[in-house]
């Protein structure tokens, strides 16, 4: 048993599941926004990492690990809540491209922001696990506590997001403002409020994300430490379809595993040139998505 | 702007120009909107008057009397009067490279400081450092700079300068080369190991200083094969000068890698360090039981977890540019109960802090003066390998001036540079050029880090190497000595 | 004569010579007067050159009937007064004037591309850096090749890269074209590591040799200026020269039933389809167009430069290149002017503001000023005035002539 969990097929896939799953709930958020208000958010890592600082910014405060994550979560639901209300609002029935680079303008500020406060120097986050990996035999295995921690609380957030679109009353609101916003409105749903409920929740999905990442052992928090995370995550939903949560999370999830398997057999160049290439395949073969049901065309 | 709910509606636009607008209501998810198709109908054209003519009569006027305009009169030599020598330097001051690296070149300009305050300058003139931020070249990450070397030493030679004195970085300073030697100012003690600072024949003003990384990776050769013979050696390296250098030094000197990889600057700021980690589980795999590390103090970091991450522990030999105590310690403080540089031997060609040199000292007095660019230094705080590395080329500048007399020239400061031994330099050995030698130090000694903080000397002995193919390391019979008196 | 009405053909004759006479007269004058004779020749052929563009462009009706020429004057006479200029700049001014142009020629192509048919690219950097490392490549290789042929080729790179990407673009929404083309500006500097051998790696490449003045034009250039000042001056004319070449044929296209074409698939692709217009092949036409053109302004700043620097074009650059051309004014020809001379200066300006507002240049704020003002103009502009500086000078001026009209 041992020397098969620690052969180099079996590293590959959960070293690439620790990545994957960060990317499927980046990839996640991103679906969250498209579904709720049809943009494609570009700030989506930007967001969360600067609520990610705030949160932490508790920790010169003295206070542990758990209470600058709850912060930190708190942060980003006022982030998301006000961008919306502020930035998104105005860019509603607008042209196409309008949002796109509103967003990046945001995406470049916010990064700016947060090196002008903060500086971009690294910044080392306690970690309530430890990242040394476990022994098996004397070789070492790909999973440390860390990382259990980070893919548990990454399907736990995943399954919690599917509950409450699924099983609760605000679930199918938001479904609803999503779907069919003048139906809904006539039917007493405050469609304004849920697609700036949408929003912070997207973004807390995001900070996650990002307070899972920024734990890295080498180097912290840094001001584009989600920069990486948001191009794969991108591309995930891409691939997967932005209509589509499930197919986002699972294209996020093989993307990662095929990401450590090409670093492995190839080199570290090919990664982002062959996650490109599948992207552009995929977008040639199925334009609006792999998972998604209804291929639309807007007339 | 009238809005009809619908209809056709006609209006002449900005240039006269007549505009049909077909407006539509359509139904969006916000509720009525209405949509606007135009088609645009050329029905005028304009015609420029003779006011424009009279305006290029003017013009013309302007030529006529500017055609007499000459050309400056050009100072004597660039750069110089009888009261001031300006020089410059393009510097990541800020922007990707510039953590660590933004105190060379403002702790060479505290020795300049300092001797224009306490020595009025040499031979009356004020040395005044023009410092320009390049951001290495490399825009993003922070830069206010201009993220274009060739742009920055364009304007350092519209000053002019006398000279460039310590511009940092290989990839920069490659790109400037041709530009400089056109104009005849030279580029000196350029900040960095490569050996293309050494071709006194294409390049007669361009000079390095610091040992190159070519000789380092003798001298590691040479102390691993005494106290390692036999073992699996890996190396890690930049994929530029640094790395390619490094390994065909360690080649030269004597040790085949096992395994030997280069990695990238863009791609371990893109992956935060998370790209160095496949090379060293494949030394880990491949049972090395040494591994040198020719790296910057970024990727210093992330080998380093990496390997703590695996359970690897080799030993590290690691390269001066990349073992500063201090700064590769940094991220690992509070998170792991030692740190995991204690016991990587490196090397060094400037006295450690552990030592008695006299310069620690008068280095540590010169920074305490300029708290302007060091605030909070004191005589307690510590002397990092950056600042001290600044002081000591501005050292050597500073003695080049004073021995090329007060008549000074570009071509006489460059021969006294070629003739004299500096002996009594910051450096470990004397600093010396010739005619067809411009690459700098030649030696030093290895170091052990042993806190994080500091770092002793392995043995004391001091090598040195050169940058041929030839392998040999001797030992330095000449070491520097001592402070000159009028420095004091 | 055909195209100028009767009444106006005398009063135009009298132009015309008195013009002329004024030519001469300032050419003896600058003969005269120059103290190097090849020189006060050049400066009078400037003005000549000016004074017949004007009397061209004073045509009446030429520029209904003759739109071609129309334009090449108002180029030419916009090149000599550019040109003209750039004796009197000092060499720093030049240099960023001359980047300034290189820059302005890539905005234009992302103008046409997201103004003219509506579509994005978060890549433009990524294709900048194709021409760029196409003409040190090839420069590398085959020294001999003059300039203009090099530049050529690496517009011809550009293009074909263009075509790699254009191809799957066409049938991509906006969002999904921002990403493909976001996901390329990202591994750019991978594919570059990847080829690293021809790329020369993290290092770059160089010229193999600087850009001088071939010895024709050696007299043209003031005598006793250093070789600093002529080198920077020449490169900054060539740059200036490309410019306006680029200017002038993009202006011809947005005009041309091509230019209009993409228009109306920006406006309503499905009355484009209507009419008969081909989407695809309009699409990756106009995508091709601005990687041509971001491909040129790569390659003019390598010439620039003399070196070409992976580090350059990444990701950060084609944000520079979206603002820029935001705030100028995307889909306008001017919009591509002013963020050329936008980003010509820009860095003076930060310095500038560092200074009056006693910031530490070396602080934390002061050196994310660049991403904190680029970012935030983008945001603002995009909200408030979505057509740039153009767009907003157009509609004051509309605004004062229907109030000077009532």
């Amino acid at each position: 048993m041992d020397p098969f969990l620690t052969s180099r097929v079996v590293t590959d896939i959960l070293g690439g599941l620790t990545n994957g799953v960060t990317y499927g709930l980046l990839a996640l958020s991103l679906v969250l926004i498209w579904r709720s208000t049809g943009i494609l958010n570009f700030a989506q890592g930007a967001m969360p990492m600067f609520a990610t600082y705030l949160g932490f910014a508790l920790l010169s405060y003295h206070f542990g690990y758990w209470p600058c994550v709850v912060a930190c979560v708190i942060a980003a639901l006022i982030i998301g809540g006000l961008t919306e209300r502020l930035l998104v609002r105005r860019l509603y029935g607008k042209p196409e491209i309008n949002p796109i680079v509103v967003m990046v303008g945001f995406l470049i500020v916010l990064e700016a922001v947060a090196a002008a406060i903060w500086s971009s120097t690294p910044r080392s986050l306690p970690s309530p696990f430890s990242s040394i990996h476990w022994q098996l035999a004397g070789k070492p295995f790909a999973l440390s506590p860390f990382t259990v921690y980070e893919i548990v609380t990454a399907l736990v957030v995943m399954l919690a997001v599917a509950a409450l679109f699924r099983f609760t009353n605000l679930g199918l609101q938001l479904r609803a403002s999503a779907l069919a916003p003048e139906v809904s409105r006539l039917l007493g749903v405050r469609v304004g409020r849920l697609l700036t409920l949408g929003w912070m929740l997207s973004t807390a999905v995001g900070v996650i994300t990002a307070i899972l990442v920024s734990a890295n052992f080498f180097s912290g928090l840094t001001p584009t430490v989600m920069d990486g995370i948001f191009a794969y995550g991108f591309i995930a939903a891409a691939i997967g379809g932005l209509e589509s949560p499930v197919g986002a999370i699972t294209a996020g999830v093989v993307l990662g595993v095929v990401n450590q398997f090409v670093i492995d057999f190839v080199n570290q160049n090919a990664v982002i040139i062959i996650a490109l290439g599948i992207l552009v395949v995929s977008l040639m073969v199925r334009p609006s998505g792999v998972f998604t049901k209804s291929s639309q065309r807007r007339v | 702007m009238p809005r009809d709910f619908s209809g056709i509606d006609c209006e002449r636009d900005l240039r006269g120009d007549l505009q049909l607008r077909f407006v539509t209501p359509t139904l969006t998810h916000q509720g009525f909107k209405t949509r606007e198709m135009d088609i645009m109908v050329k029905t005028k054209t304009r015609r420029v008057t003779i006011t424009g003519t009279a305006l290029l009569l003017v013009l013309g006027l302007v030529t006529a009397g500017g055609s007499v305009v000459g050309a400056g009169a050009a100072t004597k030599v660039p750069g110089v009067t009888a009261r001031q020598i300006t020089i410059g330097a393009t510097e990541p001051v800020t922007g990707i490279a510039s953590s660590g690296y933004n105190q060379v070149a403002k702790a060479a300009n505290a020795v300049f400081k300092w001797v224009n305050a306490h020595h009025h300058g040499i031979y009356g003139r004020k040395i005044k450092y023009v410092i320009k931020d390049d951001c290495y070249g490399t825009p993003g990450f922070g830069c206010t700079g201009v993220p274009n070397t060739a742009t920055q030493t364009h304007a350092l030679l519209g000053i002019p300068v006398f000279a460039t004195v310590g511009s940092l970085g290989t990839p920069t300073q490659d790109s400037v080369r041709a530009l400089l030697k056109s104009n005849g100012v030279p580029q000196l003690f350029v900040a960095s190991g490569s050996r293309d600072w050494n071709s006194a024949h294409k390049y007669p003003g361009l000079f390095g200083w610091q040992p190159s990384y070519n000789e380092e990776g003798k001298i590691f050769a040479t102390y691993i094969k005494s106290t390692y013979p036999g073992a699996n050696v890996c190396f890690m390296g930049q994929g530029d000068d640094f790395g390619q250098d490094g390994l065909a030094g360690l080649i030269a000197g004597g040790v085949k890698p096992l395994s030997a990889d280069l990695y990238s600057v863009p791609d371990l700021v893109a992956t935060n360090g998370a790209s160095v980690a496949p090379y060293i589980q494949d030394f880990q795999s491949k049972k090395c039981t040494v591994v040198v590390l020719d790296t910057i103090p970024g990727a210093t970091d992330a080998a380093l977890g990496a390997a703590l991450q695996l359970g690897y522990s080799p030993h590290w030999v690691i390269s001066s540019v990349g073992s500063d105590p201090q700064t590769v310690d940094a991220p690992f403080v509070g998170k792991v109960p030692t740190d995991p540089e204690i016991g990587a031997v490196t090397f060094s060609y400037l006295p450690t802090t552990t030592t008695n040199s006299a310069w620690i000292p008068w280095i540590t007095k010169v920074i305490e003066a300029d708290p302007t660019d060091f605030p909070g230094f004191t005589s307690s705080s510590v002397l990092n390998g950056n600042i001290a590395y600044g002081a000591a080329y501005g050292v050597s500048f500073v003695e080049a001036l004073m021995a090329t007399g007060k008549n000074l020239t570009r071509a006489s400061f460059l021969k006294t540079l070629q003739r004299v031994t500096f002996s009594q330099t910051p450096s470990l050995v004397p600093l010396r050029y010739s005619t067809s030698n411009h690459q700098g130090l030649n030696g030093g000694y290895l170091t052990t880090v042993i806190s994080n903080a500091a770092m002793k000397p392995l043995t004391g002995k001091v090598y040195t190497a050169d940058s041929s193919t030839d392998g040999r390391v001797t030992a330095a019979t000449k070491l520097s000595h001592g402070i000159p008196s009028w420095l004091k | 004569m055909r195209l100028i009405a009767v009444r106006f053909r005398v009063p135009i004759a009298i132009a015309i010579a008195i013009a002329i006479a004024i030519a001469i007269a300032v050419t003896v004058l600058a003969i005269v007067a120059a103290a190097n004779v090849r020189q006060g020749i050049a400066l009078s052929i400037a003005f000549d050159l000016a004074v017949a563009c004007v009397v061209v462009m004073s045509v009446p009706g030429l520029k209904a009937s003759h739109p071609v020429v129309s334009r090449a004057a108002l180029t030419l006479l916009g090149l000599d007064i550019a040109i003209f200029l750039t004796y009197f700049f000092s060499s720093s001014t030049n240099f960023n004037l001359a980047t300034g142009a290189a820059m302005s020629i890539v905005l234009l192509g992302l103008s046409f591309l997201t103004g003219a048919s509506g579509q994005i690219s978060l890549g433009n950097g990524a294709f900048m850096g194709v021409g760029a490392f196409a003409m040190a490549i090839w420069a590398n290789h085959h020294s001999s090749t003059p300039i203009v042929l090099t530049l050529l080729i690496a517009v011809m790179c550009g293009a074909l890269v263009g075509l790699l990407l254009g191809l799957p673009a066409t049938r991509l929404r906006g969002p999904y074209l921002a990403g493909m083309t976001f996901a390329f500006a990202v591994a750019f500097t991978f594919i570059l590591s990847s080829f690293s051998s021809w790329t020369g790696g993290d290092s770059g490449l160089q010229l193999p040799t600087a850009a001088i003045a071939p010895r024709w034009l050696d007299g043209f250039f003031q005598a006793g200026t250093s070789p600093l000042k002529t080198t920077t001056l020449y490169i900054t004319d060539v740059a200036i020269v490309v410019a306006g070449v680029a200017f002038f044929f993009m202006a011809n296209l947005f005009a041309s039933r091509t230019g209009r074409s993409m228009r109306l698939i920006r406006d309503n692709d499905v009355a484009a389809e209507l009419v008969g217009v081909s989407l695809p092949r309009t699409r990756v036409v106009a995508f091709i167009v601005s990687s041509a053109y971001a491909a040129l302004g790569g390659a003019l700043l390598t010439l620039i430069d003399n070196s070409v620097s992976p580090q350059t074009y990444s990701f950060a650059l084609s944000v520079t290149i979206l603002s820029l051309i935001v705030i100028g004014g995307i889909g306008t020809i001017s919009g591509a002017l002013i963020g050329g001379v936008i980003y010509a200066f820009s860095t003076n300006f930060i310095s500038w503001i560092t200074t009056q507002t006693g910031l530490n240049p070396q602080g934390n704020l002061a050196s994310q000023l660049n991403g904190i003002i680029f970012g935030g103009l983008l945001i603002v502009t995009m909200l408030f005035a979505p057509f740039g500086i153009t767009g907003a000078a157009r509609l004051l001026w509309h605004r004062l002539r229907t109030r000077s009209a009532r």
